[in-house]
Formats: structure tokens, C-alpha cells, sequence
């Protein structure tokens, strides 16, 4: 009785692998080869599975683009032997596969279907290497490296697409919605302002963004140990924080919460005080991945989507529309159409400055344009002891940096805190070329006009 | 031709006044005792939806324009009916929607090989995962844009009691998705010529109908008979012309930082998106990875892209320039807009006014028994028998939001 052709392929590639990586711990290095394997034998099996019916038809006979362009041998980096071997081993796995007999001959075509498509883009130099199937390659092109630069283990399915709740500014007057606040201690404040400082979805967040959105925490006691807070495979809503207390997170590699006493599944960690849980639901309404329990009496700060993206969403909508609203008063670039304003508005870039800040310096050369969106500050110019103007909510300085490299004709000191919106030449030009030109556009005296100064920026006067 | 196609543009009245068909409606015997002008009128509509089939020229950027009453595709239809259709076999199903191969029923003489795709959607569905909004901006854009030689055509949309339809062109090549994941990757030449069309389809949304698709991904993207690409599902697809939009949609590889931050987006989420999709026409996989869907959002805030060594230089630099956080650096939203896409390097060898009038051979052209073939398309469960009811209640309450549908 002879061994099954399939296992003395297996032996015969982990050999050549043995051979290559003379590795010092053969058992662990067995056990690597044969659970990268299965890994993917059964990924591809899933994907044959997926893609063709039972019936054997499928696109197979469609011609097949699939050469390799990355099928020069392989530098070190990017192309992990692992990867690579993966690669490989799947275009051997295929003649093997349900779809087997269509397969092959469509693999042979790939040489054609590339060259067709070279023809189409004329002498494409590129990646000409690209009848080269990956087939053709010893197996042990792999390189060296055994670096998890990328994940092998990707999901081959189709994806679904995922959305949140309709959201609509508050854009009429009467709709006035306020987030909920729920008071806390100073200390609760404290604690929960840093339970959620490594959450990307809060770090981006201003101060008073950040306010809001602690503000709207609500407290959620659990008397007792044993309470399921959320199950998994249930539809989430909320993000939660623990304030005391214990949490243990269960999974069930159903995806769900089962019935039984192996329902919850094995667990896979505990969360204390400062931890959180739930982040998901502040996006969209997913599939809770755990069952989370409480292993003692707790309490817990809850934060519902809707509430937090309304929260984000309002004070973005507001910020936008006061830019765009300084922005209209900025006679230089009166001639803004409302798309490129809102262009301008979007890139604009919040700073904050504290009292006694020299925001710009009179003699340098200017880059940026600033509008001031809240606080005060004070113009000063050599020579002149007091402040020659005063800026305010809405005033803007500095926007012949925009037009030309000329130095600074003031000086802007903020004489309380100050928030402003700034925008670099650089920025302007690369979203609307030359600010000359926008000037330019509808009335050529205006542009004359402007680079007189006049009336336009009084830090020009002096130069 | 002129003469044939201006014929089909006013084919029939479709716009006889909705008064006189929701009265129809409303009469329990709604169509035992109808006037034979309106079993006239729905053969005429059969009649010009097949040949319509027959041309499939594509429309000038400015005929798409046209209002869509005007336009031989895209309107409203007050006569059509889900039994004015044979259902073939399903080619594609969603959470709310199934798409069904259908033929033309009691068609002319030659008309029985005529096909199309039957996009049905059940209303109590729509209401229940809140997609109201998302579903008329389905529609609107779709009949906006039809005529498009890479968008879905949607021939017309109809509605009854408790169902929303939408007539698209039948894409028998199926999605790009499939055979990438069977190629693993595309060669340089082959993603070149997708990503050229998709391009040409950003630029027309983005820049003549102010329109961001948001959610570009392989599986969106189909192959028609020519080897052309047909993009398709535009449940998210809005019209956002200088306004910001707020609320979170996509599929989590393809979504653009500022849409997780939740700051406000417009159509660079298609540009960021586009940059992925590249990405994975000519890696396999998208750059940005996790088990954890969280895990992924934040690589993508952060916005690193690592590139495979052998890469070409070109295709880096697109996608660097695609895939950038900032919004006001990205590429398609800087100067130039989508122009300064189609002048990018990589893109050196396309000629794009021939792509536009499909004179460049596709690189895979699928081979096909006619054109009712549904073999590239997977085998899907069928629809499961109980539905819940679409109730009085819920009429009186929703029936407004899809009058026009």
C-alpha cells in the first residue's frame, strides 16, 4: 500500500523547506510549516468553494490576467517567505482543487491575457515579467526574511458595506439639540478623560469636543456579579467604561452567545477599572464580537453612537460653516466660489495660542493666513508703543503671505488665549493654484487693487 | 441613427401625472377592468426598454445631463409592473435588496432575449435598517447618471404596494472582485485599465454631478460583455456638491480617515478609496489590515501605507498621493481634480478619450453563451418565504418618502 500523493507532496515541500531554512528547532518549525498549510489550503478551499458553483462552471473560462507583477524574485522586505510560500503553494493547491479541471488550462492563458493587455498600453516596460506565472518559480523562491510585515491570514470573502444612522446637522434654527450631561466628580472627570486618552476615536477630538462627549457619559451601576452588560452577536449601541469593578470578555467561535452552559464560550480576558469595551458601537451597528459579564458588582460609564457622532458631527458643522463665514469677509479672496470656500474651509488648520503669544513677527517672511476664532490680540509695529489695532472674533491677519513672500509689515500678539484657523501658501496653492489668479478672475482692477494694499490688510501699509 | 435615438428619447409619456395612477392603485381590482390605454402604454414602455438593449451607445457626458424624463433611461414608470418581468435566477442579494435576472414577459418578436437586472427592494426592509435616505439617493443618482459608459444603467424604476424596483442593464462578466481574488493580483497593464475607467467615473460623478459614491471596493465594480467595467450599487452614493455629509458609510478597508473621525466628507472619500483599490488590484489585499475592524480604522488615521519591495515607483507615488490624510494634500481633491489623476505617470499610456468610447479592448473579456449567461455570477439561497408585512400603518407613515421612486 502506498502513502496518499497528496501527504508525499506535503513531506516533499516541508523538506525543501528543512533543506533551505536548516532551522535549530525542527519540531517547532514542523509544526509552523504544517499549520501555515492547513491555513491556507483551507482559505483557498473556502474561496473555491465561494467562487465556482458545485457544478464546476465559474469564470473559468473567462481569459485570466493573473499574472504575478511581483514575480521577479523577490527582495528582501515586503515579500516574506511566508507570503510567498503561501503564494505558491495555492497555485499548486488549485490543480488539486474542486475547480481543477477547468483551471489549468485557463492558467496556461495567462500568457496570452497579459499580452493582449500589453498590447493595449502600447511598449509597457513596467512589469514585463509578466508571463511569468508564478508557477514557473522554484518553490524556494522565498526570500529570507521572516518578518510579519503583511497579514497572510486576510479575508478572502466578499465584504459588507457598513453604515451608521443618517445624520443631519442641525442645520435650522429651531432644531437645537444639546448632548445629554450627566454630572461627574472632578476626579471621575479625571479618570475617564484618561480611560479613553488611547482610544484614536477620542484622541482627535478638541477640548471642547472632549467635554461634550465625557459630559454625555451616563453611569451605569450592575449590582450584582453575573451580569451579561453586552452579548455577543447582539446589535450594539454603546461603548463602555468601567469606573469599578470587573468585567470577564467570553467568545464563542459561533459569533454568538449560545444557550447552554458553554454558551458564553471560552474566556479570553477580564477588564478593570479605566478599561473599556464596546468602542465598535460608536461607529456602527455591528455584531457585538464578545459577551462581556460582570464578575463583581460595578459600575460602568455608557456613550451611545448616536449621541457621540451628533456631538462630533455639530461642532464640525458649526466650525465649518463660522470658517466659511470668515472666509466671505476676506476681500481678497472675494471672488471664492462656494466650492473652493468650502475647500478652504476644510483645510483650514486650528491653533491655539496662550495670552503674550507673538503669532506673527513684524520683518519675517509670512507663510500662513490666519482668521481669529476667538480671544483678542493686538497689532503692533516698530517704533509705535501702542498697539496700532485690535483683532477680534472674525478678524482676520496675515493673508498677503498668500499672494507674496513680502516680510510681515506687523506684529500680532494675542492679549488673551486665542484660537485661530490658519492656512499656508502652500495649502492655498495646492488646492487652488495661485491666489493671483482668483483674483484675478473677475475684475483685473481688483487685483491691482490688492497688491496696492490698500484697504486690504493694514499690517501692508508699511512696506 | 440621430433620428432612431431621438425617437427613444421620447419613447412614450411616461409622465402621465401619478394623481391618475395612484387612483388606479387604489381601486381593489386594479387592473381587471383597465383601459387599454395603459396596457398600450406598458407595451410601448416593454417595447423601448428592449430597444434600448439593442443600441447601449453610451451618452455624451452632456446628454447624461439631460433631465431624466428626457433621457431614453433613468425615469420614473408609472405603468411598469414586477409581473411585466420573468424572474430568472438571483444574481446578488444585500441586506434589504435582492437582484434578480429577468427577462421581458409577453415581449414583441425578438424581444424574448432581451434581459436585464431587477434590483428589488422591499420597503418594510428599507424602513427597518434605516435606509430611507440612502435608497432615494440611490434612485436619484442612478437616473442622473444613466447613459454613463462605466455606471449601471438604470433603465427605470418602478413601485408597488410594498416593493421598489429598479431596471439596471444585466453586467454578465460579474464582479471584478472574482476574478481578482482567483488571479490574486492584476498585472500592472490590467489594474491600469480598470483603475483608467474608474477614474473617468469619479471624474464624471465628482465634477459634472457633484456626486461622492463612497463605497468603492472590487465587489462594487462589474465586467460587462465588452470586458468594460460597470460600477454599480449606489445605496450610498449622495449628492453632496459643496457640502460636507456626516454620516458613516462604506466597507471598513475602503473608509477615508476624515469618515471615521466623523469631521464631515465629500468626494475625496472616493479618492482615498480609489488609492486602496489600486492597492489591492496590484497587491492582492488592501493595505490597511486587522481581525479587529477597530484595529483597522486606526491604521487608518494614522495613514501609513507600506508598500510591497516590487511595486513600481509610479504606482507608489498614486497611491502615496491617493491614500493621504489630509484632505487638502490628497490627490483628486488638490488642484486639478481629477485632471491631475489622469496626469499622473502611472496613468502615462492611456488615451483616455478612447477609453471613454470604449475603442480599448478590456483585458478580460468574459466568454459567454449568450447573453443571459449567468455563470459568473455565485449561486445565492432563495428568498426566504415569510416577509413581514408592509402594514397600513407603515404606509400611512413612509408611502411619501418613495412617491417618487
Amino acid at each position: 500500500m502506498s502513502l496518499p500523493p497528496d501527504y508525499s507532496n506535503e513531506i516533499s515541500a516541508l523538506n525543501r523547506e528543512i533543506l533551505k531554512h536548516q532551522p535549530a528547532d525542527v519540531l517547532q518549525f514542523c509544526a509552523n510549516f504544517f499549520l501555515r498549510r492547513l491555513e491556507s489550503q483551507r482559505a483557498e478551499f473556502l474561496l473555491s468553494q465561494q467562487h465556482s458553483s458545485p457544478k464546476g462552471r465559474g469564470m473559468a473560462e473567462s481569459t485570466f490576467p493573473g499574472s504575478n507583477p511581483f514575480g521577479t524574485p523577490p527582495s528582501a522586505g515586503f515579500a516574506s517567505s511566508h507570503m510567498h510560500r503561501l503564494e505558491e503553494e495555492e497555485e499548486n493547491d488549485t490543480i488539486a482543487s474542486p475547480t481543477a479541471a477547468s483551471f489549468a488550462p485557463s492558467a496556461m492563458d495567462k500568457a496570452q491575457a497579459s499580452a493582449a493587455g500589453e498590447d493595449t498600453f502600447g511598449n509597457f516596460a513596467g512589469f514585463g515579467a509578466s508571463s511569468k506565472s508564478a508557477r514557473s518559480q522554484p518553490p524556494s523562491a522565498g526570500g529570507a526574511s521572516d518578518a510579519p510585515s503583511f497579514p497572510s491570514n486576510y479575508n478572502l470573502n466578499r465584504r459588507t458595506s457598513v453604515s451608521a444612522e443618517s445624520l443631519n446637522p442641525a442645520s435650522s434654527a429651531n432644531d437645537n439639540w444639546t448632548p445629554p450631561y450627566h454630572h461627574k466628580t472632578d476626579e471621575q472627570q479625571a479618570r475617564l478623560r484618561s480611560a479613553v486618552s488611547g482610544n484614536f476615536l477620542f484622541s482627535h477630538l478638541d477640548d471642547e469636543q472632549s467635554a461634550l462627549v465625557l459630559g454625555a457619559l451616563q453611569e451605569k451601576p450592575i449590582p450584582t456579579k453575573g451580569i451579561k452588560v453586552i452579548q455577543q452577536g447582539d446589535v450594539g449601541d454603546y461603548f463602555y467604561v468601567v469606573e469599578k469593578g470587573a468585567f470577564d470578555i467570553y467568545v464563542n467561535k459561533s459569533g454568538k452567545l449560545e444557550a447552554g452552559p458553554d454558551g458564553l464560550g471560552s474566556k479570553v480576558g477580564t477588564v478593570g477599572p479605566g478599561g473599556s469595551f464596546g468602542e465598535l458601537a460608536l461607529m456602527y451597528n455591528a455584531p457585538r464580537a464578545a459577551t462581556v459579564v460582570s464578575a463583581e458588582q460595578s459600575t460602568l460609564w455608557a456613550l451611545d453612537r448616536v449621541t457621540f457622532r451628533r456631538i462630533l458631527m455639530d461642532s464640525a458643522f458649526q466650525r465649518r460653516r463660522m470658517y466659511e463665514g470668515f472666509l466671505e469677509e476676506v476681500q481678497l479672496l472675494a471672488s471664492l466660489t462656494p466650492y473652493e470656500r468650502s475647500k478652504i474651509a476644510d483645510a483650514l488648520e486650528t491653533k491655539k495660542y496662550p495670552a503674550g503669544t507673538t503669532i506673527i513677527k513684524e520683518g519675517d517672511v509670512g507663510e500662513s493666513f490666519y482668521i481669529l476664532e476667538s480671544g483678542e490680540a493686538e497689532v503692533y509695529k516698530r517704533g509705535i508703543e501702542k498697539p496700532v489695532n485690535r483683532y477680534k472674533k472674525g478678524d482676520y491677519f496675515g493673508e498677503l503671505a498668500l499672494l507674496n513672500d513680502a516680510p510681515r509689515a506687523a506684529s500680532v500678539v494675542s492679549t488673551t488665549e486665542v484660537k485661530v484657523a490658519t492656512l499656508g501658501k502652500n495649502g492655498f496653492q495646492r488646492l487652488l493654484g495661485p491666489v493671483e489668479g482668483i483674483m484675478r478672475r473677475n475684475d483685473p482692477s481688483k487685483a491691482a487693487e490688492a497688491h496696492d494694499a490698500d484697504g486690504v490688510d493694514p499690517l501692508a501699509k508699511a512696506t | 441613427m440621430a433620428a432612431a435615438v431621438h425617437k427613444l428619447l421620447h419613447p412614450i409619456e411616461h409622465h402621465r401625472s401619478k394623481e391618475e395612477n395612484s387612483q388606479n392603485n387604489q381601486s381593489s381590482s386594479a387592473h381587471d377592468r383597465q383601459d387599454s390605454a395603459m396596457d398600450r402604454a406598458r407595451d410601448e414602455e416593454k417595447r423601448s426598454l428592449a430597444q434600448w438593449q439593442d443600441l447601449k451607445t453610451p451618452l455624451e457626458p452632456g446628454q447624461i445631463d439631460e433631465h431624466p424624463d428626457r433621457k431614453m433611461v433613468g425615469h420614473s414608470s408609472d405603468v411598469l409592473r414586477q409581473d411585466d418581468f420573468e424572474l430568472i435566477k438571483t444574481l446578488g442579494t444585500g441586506t434589504f435588496a435582492r437582484v434578480w435576472l429577468v427577462r421581458v414577459k409577453n415581449a414583441r418578436n425578438g424581444d424574448e432575449s432581451k434581459v436585464f437586472a431587477l434590483k428589488i427592494l422591499r420597503k418594510v426592509d428599507v424602513i427597518r435598517l434605516k435606509q430611507v435616505e440612502h435608497v432615494r439617493n440611490e434612485r436619484n443618482v442612478l437616473a442622473a447618471v444613466a447613459g454613463h459608459p462605466f455606471i449601471t444603467t438604470m433603465v427605470a424604476s418602478f413601485q408597488d404596494h410594498d416593493s421598489l424596483y429598479m431596471l439596471l442593464d444585466y453586467c454578465p462578466g460579474g464582479e471584478v472582485f472574482s476574478y481578482l481574488r482567483r488571479a490574486r493580483r492584476f498585472n500592472e497593464p490590467t489594474s491600469q485599465f480598470y483603475a483608467a475607467e474608474i477614474v473617468l467615473i469619479l471624474e464624471f460623478l465628482h465634477e459634472r454631478e457633484g456626486v461622492a459614491y463612497r463605497d468603492l471596493k472590487p465587489e462594487n465594480i462589474l465586467i460587462d460583455s465588452e470586458g468594460h467595467l460597470k460600477l454599480v450599487d449606489f445605496g450610498f452614493a449622495k449628492k453632496v456638491e459643496n457640502r460636507e455629509t456626516y454620516t458613516l458609510c462604506g466597507t471598513p478597508e475602503y473608509l477615508a480617515p476624515e469618515v471615521i473621525r466623523n469631521t464631515g466628507h465629500g468626494t475625496a472619500v472616493d479618492w482615498w478609496a480609489f488609492g486602496i483599490l489600486v492597492y489591492e488590484f496590484l497587491v492582492g489585499q488592501p493595505p490597511f489590515w486587522d481581525q479587529n475592524p477597530m484595529k483597522i480604522y486606526e491604521q487608518i488615521v494614522e495613514g501609513r501605507v507600506r508598500f510591497p519591495s516590487a511595486m513600481s515607483p509610479e504606482a507608489r507615488d498614486l497611491i502615496s498621493g491617493l491614500c493621504t490624510v489630509d484632505t487638502s494634500k490628497r490627490l483628486g481633491n488638490i488642484k486639478g481634480g481629477a485632471g491631475a489623476v489622469k496626469a499622473h505617470p502611472w496613468f502615462r499610456n492611456i488615451d483616455w478619450d478612447a477609453l471613454y468610447h470604449r475603442k480599448v479592448n478590456g483585458p478580460i473579456v468574459p466568454h459567454l453563451r449568450g447573453p443571459a449567461d449567468t455563470r459568473n455570477f455565485d449561486e445565492y439561497e432563495p428568498e426566504s418565504a415569510n416577509r413581514e408585512p408592509y402594514t397600513q400603518e407603515m404606509r400611512d407613515k413612509w408611502d411619501d418618502f418613495f412617491h417618487d421612486f
